[in-house]
């Protein structure tokens, strides 16, 4: 049984369609990113899920019953917000134990629960404290704390890491990791960050415009994007995306021309292919030949762009590769990893 | 000299010379609070200090002490009733979202656009209809039409600067609105709510037009009293300042608790 699901739900802001007659279900114990940019809709999504926002249309099912008009208090659900919604005039203790004393526990019970909790995120040293008086990571943990001290039918995170440092951040995604690991409660998580996202979920819903254009695993959005908006979206440095056309088996755009393209000939359309299946190619005879526009060393392997006209292409070369700028520099795709796109609608094309 | 120098002396010499401006007449109320009635128009510094005004002043007939009893029971009720109102009134109109929403809020506001001397005949009408007049009850009522709305107002810029954030968690948590309202909204904005107590009761505390028109002997509170002391025999200044100190004095008090609990500002480390 899916532990949440949503039936062609919609959220409607006066005029603004928000969410239009979306559908997804959420399996149990399964950790589920919503992705998407600022302003897709993935937030508003979480937060009709909490209960926060009104569903305009459609069906909200958590746990097989119907939710939609049950308010926050009655979904079981506990949530992490983006900017920690702690009590500032309560203790770290307090804060943590609130959704306890909510459910009437008592206070020696409470006590040895947050003591258990505050172990696990390392905060036993701050109970006494005030939200204030703690740095940012603190304040996240604390958060953390306490939506992991009950056990809920579903975790909701709204971009916690975002406001934390980089360093940080790669830390706490960690735990979150392995917390999701120990305590097996289904999860939806929100963020704009593509990595986080990678490295977090089972499965992957990227929104855009209020609308869910993938849903699938991490893997799959990675190796095979539905759409143009996915394949731009998801990869850092973003996949190389070069507008042509195919004919008797070769792909050819500007200054690009890639034989052996197993498709039916066509014009218009989009080629990607991901920097780290460009190949630096010492002949001249090369898919890509182009003079070199910047070198970026990141310290495992160097980013090497070349420009032609005003398309930029990057691929992943090796740590110590070395050349000036404008020299030409030629690259080969790998055949087998490259993506097709129609270019007018921008839908992957079947191979 | 630099023209700076002379520039800086220029400017503390303004400030002190406001500044007496400012309180040079409450300076003055004081002394003749402590003066004997032969020495409240004699304009020395010095003179033999007593504390016989402030007996006067209770005693027959000027029976100030019901007129205090008056001012505070009129403030207390007025504070007690418009505060937790007012607070209820702020939370809505800071948070739901409802139909007329700015209209409705403007109205409230509006109330206190209407000055008070076109409404005290009215209200004298009204009351007498009522049979209230001369009594505390009536005071209550018309204290409560001028301050809640001023104080939804006040409260509204608080409810305003609390992150809903820390709200929405507390419903996550599993709060219904008004275990919200009770554990996280009140004690945040409690500063605030104080702050606005106070200012409600000094309005209420120097309310004095309404008090004239609508006492006459049983209701009378501390301001009216205050006339009565210009009298055929003249104005008996040092017992009026005696009985001003009594009514500034707590109003001194309560304008230093409002100072130390403005510069706390509770909602620091909420967010973020």
């Amino acid at each position: 049984m899916s532990a949440v699901e949503l039936k062609s739900v919609t959220k409607r802001y006066g005029d603004f369609l928000a969410i239009s007659e979306q559908s997804l279900s959420i399996h149990d114990g399964e950790f589920l990113v919503l992705l998407g940019p600022s302003g897709c809709g993935k937030t508003t999504m979480m937060r009709m899920i909490a209960g926060l926002e009104e569903i305009t249309g459609g069906d909200l099912l958590i746990a097989g019953e119907r939710a939609n008009d049950k308010p926050p208090k009655d979904r079981d659900i506990a949530m992490v917000f983006q900017n920690y919604g702690l009590y500032p005039h309560m203790t770290v203790a307090d804060n943590i134990g609130y959704p306890l004393k909510l459910r009437g526990v008592s206070r020696a019970n409470r006590t040895e629960m947050i003591e258990a909790v505050a172990q696990k995120v390392e905060l036993t040293p701050y109970l006494k404290r005030r939200p204030a008086e703690l740095s940012g990571g603190q304040r996240q943990r604390v958060a953390l704390a306490r939506a992991i001290i009950r056990r809920p039918k579903l975790f909701l995170m709204d971009e916690p890491l975002s406001n934390l440092d980089a360093k940080l951040r790669v830390t706490m995604r960690t735990e979150i990791k392995h917390l999701h690991h120990e305590l097996k409660v289904t999860t939806v998580y929100v963020t704009h960050d593509q990595m986080e996202a990678m490295t977090l979920a089972n499965r992957i819903a990227v929104l855009n415009k209020g609308v869910i254009v993938q849903l699938d695993t991490p893997e799959k959005i990675y190796s095979e994007p539905a759409d143009l908006f996915v394949a731009e979206f998801i990869g850092s440095p973003s996949m190389n995306l070069i507008p042509g056309r195919i004919a008797g088996g070769v792909f050819e755009g500007q200054g690009v021309r890639i034989p052996g393209i197993d498709h039916a000939g066509r014009d218009d359309v989009v080629l990607g292919v991901r920097p780290e299946d460009l190949s630096l190619s010492p002949s001249g005879d090369a898919h890509i030949s182009a003079p070199l526009y910047a070198v970026e060393l990141t310290g495992e392997s160097t980013l090497v762009t070349v420009r032609f006209e005003k398309t930029n292409i990057c691929a992943r070369g090796p740590a110590d590769f070395r050349a000036e700028i404008d020299d030409t520099i030629s690259m080969n795709a790998r055949i087998d990893r490259l993506h097709l796109f129609d270019g007018a609608s921008g839908k992957r094309l079947r191979r | 000299m630099k023209r700076s120098t002379v520039f800086w002396w220029l400017e503390r010499l303004a400030l002190v010379l406001v500044c007496i401006i400012a309180l040079f007449p409450i300076v003055w109320m004081f002394m003749t609070a402590f003066k004997s009635g032969r020495d409240a128009y004699d304009l020395s510094l010095f003179f033999k200090p007593t504390f016989d005004n402030f007996l006067t002043v209770f005693r027959p007939p000027w029976n100030l002490g019901s007129m205090l009893w008056n001012s505070i029971v009129v403030a207390t009720l007025t504070v007690v009733i418009a505060v937790p109102a007012a607070a209820l009134a702020a939370y809505a109109f800071s948070r739901f979202h409802f139909h007329a929403k700015k209209s409705m809020f403007f109205a409230v506001i509006a109330t206190q656009f209407i000055p008070a001397t076109v409404i005290v005949l009215p209200f004298f009408l009204m009351f007498r209809n009522l049979g209230l007049l001369d009594t505390r009850t009536a005071l209550v009522v018309v204290n409560l039409a001028i301050v809640t709305p001023f104080v939804i107002w006040m409260i509204k810029g608080f409810i305003d600067a609390i992150p809903v954030d820390s709200e929405e968690a507390a419903m996550m948590d599993g709060a219904s609105r008004l275990r919200v309202i009770r554990d996280i909204v009140l004690p945040m904005a409690a500063p605030g709510i104080l702050t606005s107590a106070i200012f409600c009761f000094i309005l209420t505390w120097n309310e004095f037009l309404f008090a004239l028109i609508l006492t006459r002997r049983e209701a009378l509170t501390l301001p009216v009293g205050l006339v009565s002391f210009r009298t055929e025999r003249g104005d008996l200044w040092e017992l009026m300042s005696a009985a001003g100190v009594m009514i500034t004095v707590p109003i001194f008090i309560m304008a230093i608790l409002i100072q130390k609990h403005f510069t706390r500002g509770m909602t620091a480390g909420a967010i973020k």
